[in-house]
């Protein structure tokens, strides 16, 4: 992982390096007159300026405005780019086409890193941008061990060098079963992290009394000594109750750092969660009793857990066709009983907080991802009037947006002649 | 299946001797009963209601301020402004919005319901291409969760369909969603049948998987036909028992086929076609299927590519029941377009409907249709609230064949309506009320009622 995230660094740099090089490079934006949901205890600026530079946010509110390119906001809002997570964009094209499928991986365990099948091209990355998402937690479908691999982040800007970072986490899913007893996974995993726990103060003890040379650490072994460190949060996909408070123990006896995913029934034992300061990522719009480990799905789930003390990200786990809609789920959670803040940072800053970004948030210091509404954010009417990406302008068509425009222009000519 | 045919042959030849003798007298006169397990319906407690001073959708393209709904035996008695009855329970909306009962015409609540297991997958036969002769009604668990969280996303009436594993998947119903413990008591009385037909990679796909046909989208084609030719000559021999008989004659009965009895059906224009099918290509040859066997095409379900060929499906009548943005599942669901709706929408005479085919998403076809009207609108279409229930009311009501009984709010039509707390196509929009035939069947703010599946009774 710090592996990854140095040569990240040093591609960035480069990169800014050699915008530098030129006279009209590391441009200034000044977004002026906007209402500004910081999303930190600075709440909503009203009439508000952020001075962006150098893909930073170097000013909120100065004295004085000066920037290569101002725009007027005219009262417009601004947040925080919207992020997404635990589902499997760029990784897969169409569905049902194999070959344009690189998640599902009936062999992935805990070493299997989906990274290296990112697309950054793939048609779902400028979609998801009309939605104001801006960065991406990916995960893969897994397979058939309850370790389904890492996930690892990205950027949606849809360039080559759009992954931020790798191997940022160890998914596990657990739970319901078609066949056998949901009790095989969960022993496995906790025999897993026990067995590595006492490897390691057997090492230890070993090294101490003797000078032996170190056995060379498998590459498993590697990630789960990461998890034991709390270098590298577990995260678990998991639905009922029962199965939580398995794992709150478990993240109490091994000091792990424990993030649930999905979480159907979480709503029951809340509290619990929060004194354990476990996250939850939740798919705000599930009300329907899927299966037996999901009979408390509630449109009022995510408002509950907040509530009750518990750090909420909003997500559309799996498919990664329809997470332009991320923002949508966020506003039907407010009308289910969340707050209007609340339901925000849970589609930003929280999810950066439960993943480890440094994005999330308008502060100063932090990467430019920002998005700039038209109205609500999470209303129907309000789109994306403009967005940045650490500070780059993106754009928001899209493949869809080539298609409607082919069909509406009425040509004696078949449409193929249209671009 | 082959083999029926020279044996119906066979009956019409010996019918045509028996009639030569004119002395013989007629055994009793046999016919399908078309409706062999009817609706046991009943409307639900109900009185006289006076809705006051909302802003009202009618379905019928109308956006009326500050008026009000009267509901009188269940039928809309008048919509309009300062309305009374001096025997009405009065409920002031002041502020909130009054559509239509919402009707999804692609649903598979109950046949594939909520708990999701294997005992209660129900809605795909996926035994043979063809299996026309299976009913979805007989497989409706009236307790499916869903059919409480649609109705409380403003759902009064929905279309329960077969899967699309085969070329034609069988007949669908069409129910009230009011909770009852029997399918029949949820059966919308006289609405027609309708027939579950399917193109394009899931027949092919799953059959071919078999090797057997259809393996490709010309075996599908060849499906379909077969099916409709060997249906023909079913109409054909019961057409001429029905005139021998008619003529004094005692013609032999011909054999009694369940499948094709519901193709007959739709050759008779007494079922209407539902058809899954994503791509412009496909549905147009659907269009010539329906004209050389002459019978109409029906509705286009999921219909993601809809919008290349809006004047087609305008000029033949067909509806055209869409998504806003599901897509990249197969290839066939490639080419969506947000505005799809809107384009298809667009055309002289055409009929654009927003339909879910999901358990979820039912909840909010308001939600759903708001995001096809905003994004439009963003990009040249001028489409307002009033036009756009349509889609959800009024269009679908035709769909069905149900469009004289409900989907708009007209005087004489079932009072099947939803009082929301905002702008319907506001995320934060609520159904706060629903009615169906002027029955209350939803309140949010009242517990009485809230209906909750047995299923779902004492779970902890």
């Amino acid at each position: 992982m710090t592996l990854f995230n140095k040569s990240a660094l040093a591609l960035s740099l480069s990169i800014s390096l050699a915008f530098s090089c030129g006279a009209a490079q590391a441009e200034s934006v000044a977004i002026i007159h906007a209402t500004v949901h910081t999303v930190t205890d600075q709440g909503v600026l009203k009439d508000a300026t952020v001075v962006i530079e150098d893909g930073k946010i170097v000013a909120i509110n100065p004295t004085s405005t000066t920037a290569d390119t101002i725009i007027d906001a005219k009262g417009a809002i601004l947040t925080p780019g919207l992020i997404a997570s635990m589902n499997d964009l760029g990784l897969v094209e169409i569905g049902a086409v194999g070959s344009s499928l690189d998640t599902y991986e009936k062999k992935a365990d805990i070493i299997f890193d989906p990274s290296l099948a990112y697309n950054p091209k793939v048609t779902t990355v400028a979609f998801a941008r009309k939605g104001g998402i801006t960065r991406n937690v990916v995960s893969s479908g897994g397979g058939d061990d309850i370790f389904s691999g890492q996930i690892f982040t990205v950027n949606l800007s849809g360039n080559w060098n759009s992954i931020l970072a790798a191997n940022t986490g160890l998914v596990v899913s657990l739970g319901a079963t078609e066949e056998g007893s949901r009790a095989s996974g969960m022993q496995q995993l906790i025999h897993k992290l026990e067995d590595a726990k006492k490897a390691q103060a057997k090492k230890s003890k070993a090294k101490a009394s003797t000078k032996e040379d170190d056995v060379e650490l498998t590459r498993e072994d590697d990630i789960i000594n990461a998890v034991l460190a709390g270098e590298k949060p577990l995260i678990v996909e998991v639905d009922r109750a029962s199965d939580i408070l398995h794992l709150i123990k478990l993240k109490q006896n091994l000091d792990l750092e424990l993030i649930l995913v999905n979480a159907a029934d979480a709503v029951l034992i809340a509290d619990k969660l929060a004194q354990a300061n476990i996250p939850v990522v939740i798919d705000s719009m599930r009300n329907l009793p899927e299966n037996f480990d999901s009979l408390h799905n509630s449109l009022e789930n995510a408002g509950k857990l907040v509530k009750a003390g518990v750090k909420v990200a909003i997500a559309l786990p799996g498919d990664s066709h329809g997470i332009y809609a991320l923002r949508f789920s966020a506003g039907n959670a407010v009308a289910n009983g969340m707050s209007y803040d609340d339901a925000l940072a849970a589609v930003t800053a929280n999810v950066a907080d439960i993943f480890h970004l440094e994005t999330g948030r308008i502060a100063v210091g932090k990467p430019a991802d920002l998005v700039l509404w038209s109205g609500d954010p999470f209303e129907f009417s309000s789109k994306v009037q403009k967005m940045w990406i650490a500070g780059e302008e993106q754009s928001t068509d899209s493949r869809q947006d080539k298609l409607r425009d082919r069909y509406l222009q009425k040509t004696a000519m078949p449409e193929a002649y249209s671009r | 299946m082959a083999k029926l045919i020279p044996s119906l042959v066979a009956v019409a030849l010996s019918t045509a001797i028996a009639g030569c003798s004119p002395a013989e007298q007629q055994d009793p006169k046999v016919t399908i009963n078309t409706n062999p397990y009817p609706s046991t319906y009943h409307v639900l407690p109900n009185s006289t209601t006076l809705l006051k001073n909302a802003i009202v959708l009618t379905g019928t393209g109308q956006r009326i301020d500050g008026a009000d709904v009267l509901i009188k035996d269940g039928k809309i008695s008048a919509v309009g402004p300062q309305l009374s009855d001096e025997g009405a329970v009065v409920i002031d909306v002041k502020g909130k919005w009054i559509t239509p009962g919402i009707i999804d015409v692609h649903s598979h609540l109950g046949v594939y319901p909520s708990p999701n297991a294997e005992s209660h997958n129900d809605g795909n036969e996926m035994t043979n291409p063809v299996t026309a002769e299976v009913w979805a009604e007989h497989s409706v668990w009236p307790q499916d969760p869903g059919f409480n969280r649609a109705r409380e996303g403003g759902v009064t009436t929905l279309q329960i369909l077969p899967g699309s594993a085969n070329l034609i998947g069988g007949r669908g119903v069409t129910l009230k969603n009011v909770p009852a413990t029997t399918m029949q008591a949820m059966k919308f009385p006289n609405a027609p049948y309708g027939l579950k037909m399917a193109c394009g990679e899931n027949p092919k796909s799953l059959y071919g998987s078999r090797n057997e046909l259809p393996m490709t989208r010309m075996g599908n084609m060849a499906g379909y036909r077969t099916a409709f030719i060997q249906a023909t000559e079913y109409k054909r021999a019961w057409d001429k028992y029905d005139a021998d008989y008619a003529a004094g004659k005692n013609p032999l009965v011909p054999e009694r086929d369940l499948m094709k009895d519901t193709l007959k059906g739709v050759l008779e224009g007494d079922i209407l076609i539902h058809n899954h099918c994503y791509k412009a290509e496909e549905m147009a040859m659907m269009i010539d299927l329906g004209k050389e066997f002459g019978y109409h095409a029906g509705t286009f379900h999921h219909a993601v590519e809809a919008y290349k060929i809006a004047d087609l499906l305008a000029e033949n009548g067909n509806c055209a029941a869409m998504w806003p943005d599901w897509w990249g599942f197969k290839l066939e669901a490639y080419d969506m377009v947000l505005e799809n709706v809107a384009i298809v929408d667009a055309v002289k005479n055409a009929c654009a409907i927003v339909h879910s085919d999901s358990g979820v998403t039912i909840q909010r076809l308001n939600q759903e249709t708001a995001k096809i009207m905003h994004n439009a609108n963003e990009n040249g279409f001028d489409l307002k609230e009033e036009h756009v229930i349509g889609w959800l009311t009024a269009n679908a009501a035709k769909s069905l064949g149900i469009s004289d009984k409900t989907g708009s709010l007209e005087k004489g039509k079932n009072a099947d309506v939803v009082v929301w707390n905002t702008n319907p196509f506001s995320v934060y929009a609520q159904a706060e009320q629903v009615f169906i035939d002027g029955a209350k069947v939803y309140d949010r703010q009242d517990p009485t009622y809230q209906a909750k599946s047995d299923f779902m009774l004492g779970q902890q």
